[in-house]
């Protein structure tokens, strides 16, 4: 018996011993996968308003409000949104959302990656006013841009560093409004205790106005929205398709 | 002289096991090796030893092989078949106590439990995750096990990521927090219960006994210092907004149960702490009762029959990792009794007497208890509580609560080799040094208070307390 038969006899014995603990580890499900340009397609023809039911499946006060609450508020922030995008160029004389960001002394970065190495974050504004692009997820969707099919669907509106410069910009100029700011002024009343009472803005407003804001900028055919599958199909297809799943699911044009 | 030299080779063995513990090695595998060791060198050491030492030591004496006193009955049968064997009542609750945590899970009531409370906190983060870790304290207090940890944390943090929280921090708080809870957590207490005395021993060492007289203290004191320290991480860090997107799956969302089922997550524990109720009994009262108020056994009596059963399957297998291990663990801590005579002769004189001094000392070497180290009691702190236990005398309450705090506070619900502290890891995306990074300091704040609730409320206990 040679040294290495030995070794790989009593390998089994040692892996048994010594394997590491098998602690459960996490797993993301497999979805159904899709091509990305009928993804494409389809995420681009939803109207933005028709997004509203996706949009506020991430609000946490979501389960407070009725429908006709949501599709009120989803029309007033995705045109408050939209009018702040006209009284920001007409203020500043541009619509170009990197020189608008100049203008108003933002400090914009454009980081690879997001310190805490969290891969699906996109851009963030951090007050006062901090903006940070991730080149990443734009480098990602930019080498998708390349096919031509994608880039037709996608139109050539889209330069993905600008939307979502534009996205963040919004949430600078929410909070230097927020006293007359739609976004900002619409409340919704959690309880009340006699004089005591707790009311609460409503955070998916925010995300819906600077959404229109974006979109308006950039003058996008369609929603922004899109992106959020777009881009994390330069990470994951599955994660992707799982989201586009999800979103037809809520919109409703169901996902053959 | 050969006692001595035995002494030394067991604690050897004993920073070895550490060793392979902290390395994350299968610990049921490495604890049934330490067994078998243990077992061997005691019994060889009878043969060479002082007659005095023998003499002394009444666990090592046997009277040849077979036979009532002889070495297999005596001994061995001791350490491999009573010593598991015991564990089995503890076992039967970890069961239960899973079928329960399924129960809540399938039924809704512990996930519009959760969105319920985040609807009173609303814009303010603070306020919503002080609310938060308050009701993510209760609902632990009766669940336990990876699965319905995972169960709330896909939807306590996707929540607080939105409320802009940073995630590191919205992890940190729900970890410390499921932590607190466990605290008063009958199935836990029942199986940490089991590494000091025998299920039947010292019948008036009950959770209601233990709740009044220490556990409440600890929740509290993990639970506020948690809270306050996620509030000083969050008044640190900017708050951001960002654009980001992760899919939650097509699945319908789940409708909510009803409000006043709410309540049914801590009845098991209050039933169990004020009445004396059994556990398992306030399991099924509390678990049928939800199933039934939640319009789930609404379908034929054999839908439902396979219902009920799919939950038990599911949970049990929620527990399964855990059981191989529980179920080596009570070997290793028999064989310790026959070792410790020769940890005495080596380490007699060193080991502190004093429960003033063993709090400090303990409250020093905290981070001692991370990594499955030599103070945690599910890695190979039983070890060391084998020979603690042995070499000095305190009464069992004592000894339970210091142990209690390396194992639950630091182990549970600070160390990334906790099962359900990796998962959080993978979902979040959060770097394991960035999570110690705010847990460690947790650890130690919560962990000193609780050592000093410890020599306020659990020292100098009357004779009763001690076996
Ligand atoms: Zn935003």
């Amino acid at each position: 018996m040679t040294k290495d038969d030995l070794k790989q006899a009593l390998q089994p014995i040692a892996r048994g011993l010594f394997g590491k603990q098998g602690t459960n580890r996490y797993q993301r499900p497999v979805f159904t996968s899709y091509p990305l340009e009928t993804m494409l397609a389809d995420l681009t023809a939803i109207p933005p308003l028709a997004w509203y039911p996706y949009v506020f499946s991430r609000e946490p006060l979501n389960g407070k409000f009725n429908d006709g609450q949501r599709r009120e508020w989803m029309e007033k922030a995705w045109k408050c949104g939209e009018e702040y995008a006209e009284k920001m160029s007409a203020e500043f004389g541009t619509e170009n959302p990197v020189l608008l960001a100049n203008a108003m002394k933002m400090k914009v970065e454009y980081p690879t990656l997001p310190e805490k190495t969290d891969r699906v974050l996109f851009a963030e504004f951090r007050d006062p006013d901090n903006i940070r692009i991730y080149m990443d997820a734009v480098k990602k969707a930019d080498r998708l841009l390349s096919d031509d099919r994608v880039r037709e669907i996608l139109t050539d509106k889209l330069n993905v560093s600008k939307l979502l410069l534009a996205h963040e910009l919004f949430h600078y100029v929410e909070e230097k409004y927020k006293d007359e700011i739609y976004t900002q002024q619409e409340k919704i009343r959690l309880w009340s205790l006699g004089p005591v009472h707790n009311d609460s803005t409503i955070y998916a407003l925010g995300e819906i106005a600077a959404m229109g804001f974006a979109a308006k900028l950039n003058d996008l055919p369609y929603a922004p929205w899109v992106m959020d599958v777009f881009l994390v199909y330069g990470y994951s297809e599955n994660e992707a398709c799982g989201l586009y799943d999800e979103i037809m699911t809520l919109v409703g044009k169901g996902g053959d | 002289m050969v006692e001595f030299i035995i002494g030394i080779i067991l604690l050897l063995t004993f920073f070895g096991l550490a060793y392979y513990c902290i390395k994350g090695h299968n610990l049921m595998i490495g604890f049934l090796v330490i067994t078998i060791i243990w077992t061997v060198l005691p019994l060889l050491g009878t043969l060479f030893a002082s007659s005095d030492f023998l003499a002394a030591n009444e666990v090592l004496q046997y009277n040849g092989v077979l036979g009532n006193d002889g070495l297999v009955k005596k001994i061995l049968n001791n350490i491999y078949q009573t010593a598991p064997e015991g564990w089995g009542t503890t076992l039967v609750n970890v069961c239960w106590g899973a079928w329960f945590g399924r129960v809540m899970m399938d039924t809704g009531i512990a996930s519009t439990l959760i969105r319920k409370t985040v609807e009173l906190g609303g814009d303010k983060p603070i306020v919503t995750i002080t609310l938060l870790n308050i009701v993510t304290a209760l609902i632990f207090t009766a669940m336990t096990g990876a699965g319905p940890v995972i169960a709330i944390g896909v939807i306590v943090l996707p929540i607080l990521m939105s409320l802009g929280v940073p995630k590191a921090i919205a992890l940190f708080s729900f970890m410390g927090s499921v932590a607190a809870g466990i605290y008063l957590n009958p199935v836990n207490f029942a199986q940490y219960r089991a590494f000091f005395i025998q299920p039947d021993q010292m019948p008036d060492f009950t959770l209601s006994w233990y709740a009044a007289h220490w556990g409440y203290a600890a929740l509290i004191i993990m639970l506020v210092v948690t809270t306050i320290l996620t509030g000083i991480f969050l008044k640190k860090s900017k708050t951001s907004r960002a654009w980001a997107a992760q899919t939650r799956g097509a699945s319908t969302p789940q409708k909510d149960a009803p409000l006043y089922t709410l309540i049914l997550p801590i009845v098991p524990v209050v039933l169990n702490i004020a009445l004396g109720f059994s556990v398992i009994g306030g399991f099924v009262l509390a678990g049928f009762a939800g199933l039934f108020l939640c319009g789930r056994m609404k379908g034929t009596f054999k839908e439902n029959c396979q219902l009920v059963n799919k939950l038990y399957y599911d949970g049990v297998v929620d527990t399964a990792p855990l059981v191989g291990f529980l179920l080596t663990l009570p070997m290793f801590n028999t064989v310790a009794t026959y070792a410790s005579p020769y940890f005495t002769v080596v380490l007699g004189e060193v080991i502190p007497t004093s429960e003033l001094v063993i709090c400090i000392v303990f409250a020093v070497l905290i981070f001692m208890g991370l990594f499955r180290g030599p103070l945690t009691l599910v890695g190979c702190g039983a070890a060391t509580l084998g020979v603690l236990s042995n070499v000095a005398s305190f009464s069992v309450p004592f000894l339970y609560a210091i142990f209690a705090i390396p194992t639950i506070t630091v182990n549970i619900g600070s160390c990334i080799t906790q099962s359900w502290v990796a998962w959080g890891l993978a979902y979040t995306k959060v770097e394991s040094s960035d999570f110690l990074k705010l847990s460690i300091p947790n650890a130690y704040v919560t962990g000193i208070l609780q050592y000093v609730a410890v020599f306020l409320m659990l020292t100098g206990l009357g004779a009763a307390w001690y076996i």
